[in-house]
């Protein structure tokens, strides 16, 4: 049995028909082909599926479909604006903070919260806000300094 | 997943009502960060109904009233620990829930669900017993209250029944010269799950006698409870190392008395006593 939804993902209104079985990260994957979002492992262990959630950072394989329902949704997709990269993204790239990519979208997004909450965040705020998003080249050093970068480039703005 | 008919309401009444039909065929959905693991492990006894309880707005928030607290079940991990009023009141609890999981498990996982989910690694559930919680459980046609420590019976297992919700966690403000402390053991520090815990409160008279001591294990009894065996041995004295050390070894021993001696037992004997020990100094110097 289906169930009727409305929502904002990335800043569009939906108004959707949905399968109640489904995970938001299957949802956003399957059914909106929004693969910025990645699937890890699915028991909330690794953060690779890591979205907002009303401004929260959240793992959307914890996350039921109909749970989005009235709230918003912030996927990697809804980051920039237009071509302009979000400072967190361009810092990831210039600090060299991408590895092989996959744990990046799920980072990007805890990072966003955490910014968002915390303008000058230090490192062990930054390390405490990140440990749910696991970076399996380990190149946590080069993520830190591109938050820390980020940072410092949203307070300039 | 497996399909199953998902229900919800902004409503309590409306929420009872849909248990009251489904009785044990219904499964209460929060923050979610326990059931959808479970329900992608194809359980053999999938529920019917999901009936998601997350868009009652009665059962969210922290609320202070006279000197007591009122902890609704849907306030989030990330909510109690950032709550002032239990840092100042509680603050044994506020460090349970800063340690929870991850950022994105302490936004999504509820104090409710952490108490009825009922797993021997609950966090918050040692806290919550050392502040001699009382919860009510309410149904259709009745309401109960009981107190927290006696809420459990097994792992996993509760005495709620299958058409009762957890409306409220409800506890006394710990005396401004009480000092309380969560203490964790995981096997790493990032999204760890609890070996051992203790949550410890000491409070002292002006010439540092105790006056009141409470200390409940987490993962270490069949269920949850204070140690009255070892707080008996702390009250009316003042505090030393060897007064702590006989503490823990108490608890240590109350332990063994439950669980007898098995592979684990050369390991946790020790520890539980030196965490015990940790957790009343640090009561002590902070």
């Amino acid at each position: 049995m289906k169930v009727n939804i409305k929502t904002k993902i990335n800043n569009k209104v939906y108004e959707l028909s949905v399968s109640p079985n489904q995970t938001l990260l299957h949802f956003l994957r399957e059914e909106l082909g929004l693969t910025g979002t990645k699937c890890g492992c699915e028991i909330g262990e690794c953060g690779a599926c890591t979205v907002l959630l009303n401004g929260k950072a959240v793992n959307s394989c914890l996350v039921l479909v109909p749970q989005i329902h009235n709230k918003e949704v912030l996927t990697v997709e809804g980051l920039a604006e237009g071509d302009v990269l979000h400072p967190l993204q361009k810092a990831f790239i210039d600090y060299g903070a991408v590895h092989c990519g996959f744990c990046t979208p799920g980072l990007l997004m805890t990072s966003k919260e955490l910014l968002d909450e915390n303008s000058e965040p230090d490192e062990v705020e930054i390390r405490t806000a990140i440990a749910g998003n696991l970076c399996r080249c380990t190149g946590y050093i080069q993520i830190v300094e591109a938050i820390k970068g980020a940072s410092k480039e949203l307070r300039k703005s | 997943m497996k399909p199953f008919e998902y229900k919800f309401s902004e409503k309590l009444d409306e929420i009872l009502d849909i248990l009251s039909k489904f009785g044990p065929e219904a499964k209460i959905l929060a923050g979610g960060t326990d059931l959808l693991i479970e329900l992608r492990r194809k359980p053999a006894k999938f529920p019917k109904a999901i009936v998601d309880i997350s868009y009652v707005k009665e059962l969210d928030g922290i609320y202070e009233n006279d000197n007591h607290i009122i902890l609704k079940p849907l306030s989030t991990h990330t909510q109690i620990y950032k709550s002032n009023v239990l840092r100042r009141k509680a603050y044994l609890l506020s460090e349970a829930a800063s340690q929870i999981g991850s950022l994105q498990i302490r936004n999504r996982g509820t104090v409710g669900g952490n108490i009825m989910n009922a797993a021997a690694c609950a966090d918050t559930v040692p806290p919550l017993i050392a502040l001699n919680a009382e919860i009510t459980l309410q149904s259709i046609n009745d309401a109960r209250i009981l107190p927290l420590n006696d809420f459990f019976i097994k792992p996993y297992k509760t005495k709620a029944n299958p058409d009762e919700v957890l409306t409220e966690i409800k506890f006394s403000a710990l005396p401004e010269n009480a000092k309380s402390v969560f203490i964790k053991l995981g096997r790493r520090n990032a999204l760890s799950i609890s070996r051992l815990s203790v949550a410890a409160v000491l409070q002292q008279d002006d010439s540092g006698k105790i006056l009141d001591a409470r200390l409940v294990p987490g993962a270490a009894l069949p269920t949850w409870r204070r140690v009255t065996e070892a707080e008996e041995i702390l009250i009316g004295e003042k505090p030393s190392m060897e007064l702590f050390r006989a503490a823990g070894a108490k608890v240590s021993e109350v332990m063994i008395s439950y669980t007898g001696r098995r592979w684990s037992t050369e390991y946790k004997e020790p520890v539980i006593s030196a965490l015990v020990r940790r957790a009343l100094e640090k009561c002590v110097m902070t």
